[in-house]
């Protein structure tokens, strides 16, 4: 049987590629990462998920993700959203987040300048919402990532759609400190098939214990970001 | 738009030395009378007039900032009414030093000096490089836009060194006048609150770093009055090249490309003018030297640089940095000699005339040489990652550089007369001021001491600042500059993890100008110590360790000033040749004073002393915070009764103090115990005693949160406040503490203390006891208020 394959886009200032390509490939998926320049939206039928990382595309001048969106669309049309479609699966880290919440895969929502008006560095305590989301499953609860963010927060078009996003189950994620003022400490959205998944926090920065803060954190070789691209790519190879 | 060349003649042949020195200032080219005397000459010898590209060419060839010139000087010293003649501070104490001790260490360093970035060895596959640069006069001018491009530099440099080195990590260091300086002390206009600089030179950082993905992982922050008017900032990358992209060689016939960002009038004269000091019109006059940055362009960049260097299609890199084009193909073409087509180059707005092109600092361009026929892959990988790849020029091995704007030559130069700039004969003293008599401390309030220490802007958390950085990118960074139970406790350091590598990078550094003020030879001693004792205290192989010299000085015609630099680098050359650190790479700012009101104000000899080590195994990642809540606490290393130059003096306002000084033989055989007994597992964590002393190297232990602290009673002040170099704290497990202390035998080590569970308490003996929550909200309140 051939072992899913990940497609992860770069755009010129895309800069997480290199480890969440290294996660991808920890967790047991064929990976191509390609420039948008070159990424041929005919073959994206080739891959199992496409993989949108972090980092600050075309620099995120205007609001996070924009200009990525509209380079997608000048480019590759409708091919995502037709692979999304035909039953493909998405997965959006910060930046990438920013992006498949801009292209319209997610539910509506934007992710503007955290409360603080700072960038912010940290780890941070988060909350399991969507225990059957085909990315968390395999993860507990309760866990941690990670997050490196100045345009974390997440707002939705009124008020009371996050409660909405809350009781149908599409915040897939939450914040159990609320750092950066996202409505109802959204940290991640899914769509209403779960098979997108956009977060802010990074989990490919914690895929062993070598890269968390604390020296004694656990005896456990594998950090819970490392749950997160080992569960979708078990569910992508079950269902090869 | 213009088609034709737009250059001049300018007669220098017939003018006097003070037509000459004129003719310099007009053009700014900040070279002096007898530089321009030497020009006359050169010109005399080839019979004609140079152009104003030629002039602009030599002026930035020939500046202070392309050619350390000072540091090449032949100085005349006098210290303590003793002279001597210092043949070259670069050659006497860097560069001899750092060749002795490649040659009894072959094969750890595999390139120094020459290149953009020194290189070590960190396995048999990969070498690693660390290159620092300031960007003050810029920083001072528009902090943003100066800390940017300075970050963004120094990047490039990384970019520039060998064929090609990947940057993986990045430090800034600061120096600032105090955040709450009162405005009205502040003379001269326009002159930016340090304040102001602080958020503009940190935000200037952050949004270049984090942008192009290196994570900015260690750092400082010096507050003194000193640097009101002259900011220090530097920045400095960490890279990591494949070892056989190290070497690199122009040959006749390869193409000189241009890659990157176009060329446009910002950053003229950028090498010039930093090599000149400011004055209150500085800050509307020299605007156009600072650059304006964009990462996302740097990155595009990278990311084509290294996709080209892993194709092997690189046969030589380097940056446009200061002098743009015409240093980076003056460098590339300095042997083989070629022609350079000005019309070739990208601008971004018309009518820049031929100097302009040539010179100008824009940002983001790197100049490669390349085989012909690698240019369709590379013209594809530019297609790729989306950047602007230009045919600038071509090498012939003529050994001229040839410049050619239109079909018309504006530039002919034969290198080899231009390496020489005429050197410089300087004098210097240096005179031990008197020192006041030992203060006596025996009524000192040692809680109330240790919480106004930890309160202190030279102690502070500089966690405000950490959080703006992205310290965690390309997800390699196991040691943080925040760390501990709760990610908020200070480390000695950065520990990287290398892709495709066992083995790690372990970077650090020290800054001690206070020291320099009374005993700069002791300053040199301690920031080699102290950097070196970091390293070792994270992890590193105290036998693989290398070390960069940043120098920043005032005034060097002040022959105290250029004294005190004198004996700063021989205190640092004494320290390196004892614990067999070579230097890799270095740089130098000059001019960092300030005139205003017919006085001229300098700031202190500073030196950056930063250094990378090799951590041999993930495992002997060693963290400052304590760990167990049954471990015993060891001090190792001499305490001493000087308190010149400590935190303690300045806060009590002690006077002029003697300095202490390292026993470098006996702090040696120190690190090379404590690295055995990390080797071996025996060590939980250590942190060194620096800004502060013993007390606040116990307080950031507690810091972590995991365990309460108990030392033992009679320490008194001096024991608790005192700097001396060498002194570092170990938490051990209980069941090692005989064995560790047995290996340290007839070195200085005791047991002072024990860590317990407990309510989260620092106890030292009867004199301390305070919650660990409460010292350590003293410790985070001083910066957040101001940044």
């Amino acid at each position: 049987m051939a072992r899913p394959k990940a497609l992860l886009f770069k755009f010129p200032g895309t800069n997480a590629d290199t480890e969440t390509d290294r996660a991808l490939r920890l967790a047991g998926f064929e990976t191509d990462v390609q420039p948008i320049a070159v990424i041929d939206p005919l073959r994206l039928g080739d891959y199992r998920l496409l993989v949108f990382s972090g980092g600050f595309s075309y620099g995120d001048y205007v609001m996070a993700g924009r200009l990525a969106q509209l380079e997608i669309e000048r480019r590759l049309g409708t091919a995502i959203r037709d692979f999304h479609q035909a039953g493909g699966h998405l997965l959006g880290i910060c930046n990438g987040f920013q992006i498949l919440s801009k292209i319209g895969i997610l539910p509506p929502a934007s992710l503007i300048a955290n409360v603080s008006g700072r960038f912010v560095c940290r780890w941070v305590p988060l909350q399991r919402m969507a225990r059957e989301n085909p990315f968390l499953s395999g993860l507990p609860d309760e866990f941690e990532l990670p997050v490196a963010h100045a345009e974390g927060r997440l707002v939705t078009p009124a008020p009371e759609d996050a409660e909405g996003y809350l009781r149908d189950g599409l915040a897939a994620l939450t914040y159990r400190e609320n750092f950066n003022g996202s409505i109802a400490a959204i940290a991640g959205l899914q769509d209403a098939s779960g098979r997108a998944l956009g977060l802010m926090p990074h989990p490919e920065r914690f895929i062993d214990r070598h890269q968390h803060y604390d020296r004694d954190w656990s005896a456990a070789d594998h950090g819970w970001g490392h749950y997160l691209f080992q569960s979708i790519y078990q569910r992508l190879a079950e269902s090869a | 738009m213009s088609e034709a060349p737009s250059f001049h003649r300018i007669p220098v042949r017939h003018l006097s030395g003070s037509d000459l020195l004129a003719l310099s200032k007009r053009m700014k080219l900040s070279l002096s009378e007898e530089d321009m005397l030497a020009v006359q000459r050169i010109y005399l010898e080839w019979d004609r007039e140079p152009t104003d590209v030629e002039l602009e060419v030599i002026a930035q060839t020939w500046s202070e900032h392309c050619k350390h010139r000072i540091f090449g000087a032949r100085i005349e010293h006098v210290r303590d009414g003793v002279a001597e003649t210092v043949d070259g501070l670069f050659r006497t104490f860097v560069r001899e030093v750092s060749e002795e001790i490649m040659a009894a260490k072959p094969g750890f360093v595999l390139s120094a000096f020459h290149d953009n970035a020194g290189f070590i060895c960190l396995d048999e596959n990969l070498a690693v490089c660390l290159k620092a640069e300031t960007h003050n006069h810029p920083s001072a001018i528009e902090p943003y836009a100066g800390s940017n491009t300075g970050l963004g530099g120094v990047i490039r440099d990384i970019l520039g060194a060998g064929q090609g080195a990947k940057p993986i990590g990045s430090l800034d260091v600061f120096c600032f006048g105090y955040p709450d300086t009162d405005p009205a002390e502040i003379k001269g206009e326009d002159v930016i609150h340090p304040r102001g600089i602080l958020r503009g030179v940190v935000r200037g950082v952050r949004d270049y770093g984090n942008r192009m993905g290196i994570p900015t992982v260690a750092g400082a922050i010096q507050f003194d009055p000193a640097y009101l008017y002259n900011p220090l900032v530097y920045c400095g990358t960490a890279g990591v090249i494949p070892r056989w992209a190290i070497g690199k060689k122009v040959e006749a016939g390869h193409l000189v490309i241009a890659v990157g960002g176009r060329t446009g009038r910002d950053g003229l004269k950028g090498a010039t003018f930093s090599s000149a000091a400011l004055d209150d019109t500085s800050h509307v006059e020299d605007q156009q030297a600072v650059q304006i940055g964009n990462p996302i362009e740097e990155k595009k960049v990278s990311d084509f640089l290294l996709a080209a260097r892993d194709a092997r299609l690189i046969e030589f890199v380097t940056d446009c940095g200061a002098g743009g084009f015409s240093s980076a193909a003056g460098e590339m073409l300095s042997d083989c000699g070629g022609t350079i087509w000005l019309e070739r180059a990208p601008l971004k707005e018309e009518g820049l005339v031929s100097w302009e092109i040539f010179i100008s600092e824009s940002q983001e361009r790197m100049v490669l040489a390349v085989k012909e026929e690698s240019m369709p892959e590379l013209r594809r990988l530019a297609g790729m990652y989306e950047t602007e790849l230009c045919v600038l020029g071509e090498a012939d091995g003529s050994g001229v550089l040839k410049v050619s704007h239109h079909g018309t030559e504006v530039c002919r130069l034969d290198n080899s007369s231009l390496h020489e700039a005429p050197r410089q004969h300087r004098r210097a003293n240096w005179t031990t001021p008197a020192f006041g008599a030992e203060p006596d401390l025996s009524g000192l309030d040692l809680a109330g001491t240790l919480k106004a220490l930890l309160g202190d802007f030279a102690v502070c958390s500089r966690e405000p600042i950490i959080r703006e950085y992205d310290h965690e990118v390309q997800g390699n960074t196991v040691l943080k500059p925040l760390a501990g139970g709760r990610e908020d406790a200070p480390q000695d350091g950065a520990v990287l993890r290398i892709d495709g590598s066992h083995q790690l990078l372990a970077i650090g550094l020290s800054i001690l100008p206070e020291w320099g003020k009374t005993d700069p030879e002791a300053m040199g001693l301690a920031v080699v110590d102290e950097c070196f004792r970091q390293l070792v205290c994270i992890g590193a192989n105290p036998d693989r360790i290398a070390l960069l010299d940043n120098f920043c000085m005032g005034n060097p015609n002040d022959e105290r000033e250029l004294g005190a630099l004198v004996e700063t680098c021989r205190g640092m050359a004494t320290a390196a040749r004892a614990y067999a650190a070579p230097f890799v790479s270095g740089k130098d700012s000059f001019y960092n004073y300030f005139e205003v009101d017919g006085q001229s104000i300098s700031i202190p000899v500073t030196l950056l002393l930063s250094g990378m080590g090799i951590v041999e195994s993930l495992e002997h990642v060693t963290g400052s915070t304590i760990r167990r809540t049954d471990s015993v606490l060891l001090l190792l290393g001499q305490s001493s009764r000087d308190l010149g130059g400590s935190v303690l003096a300045r806060h009590l306002q002690l006077g002029t103090l003697r300095v202490p000084r390292p026993d470098l033989q006996l702090n040696l055989a120190l690190y090379r115990v404590l690295h055995g007994a990390i080797r071996d597992g025996l060590v939980l964590s250590a942190h060194d005693v620096s800004e502060g002393g013993l007390g606040v190297t116990l307080a950031e232990m507690a810091f972590g949160e995991k365990a309460d602290i108990e030392v033992e009673s009679g320490l008194t002040a001096f024991d608790l406040f005192n700097e001396s170099p060498g002194q570092i704290v170990l938490e051990v497990p209980v069941a090692a503490r005989d064995e560790v202390l047995a290996r340290f035998k007839g070195l200085p080590a005791r047991a002072i203390g024990k860590t317990r569970s407990g309510a989260g308490r620092l106890r030292i003996g009867d004199e301390l006891d305070e919650p660990v929550s409460s010292l350590k909200a003293i410790w985070k309140a001083p910066l957040a208020a101001h940044y």
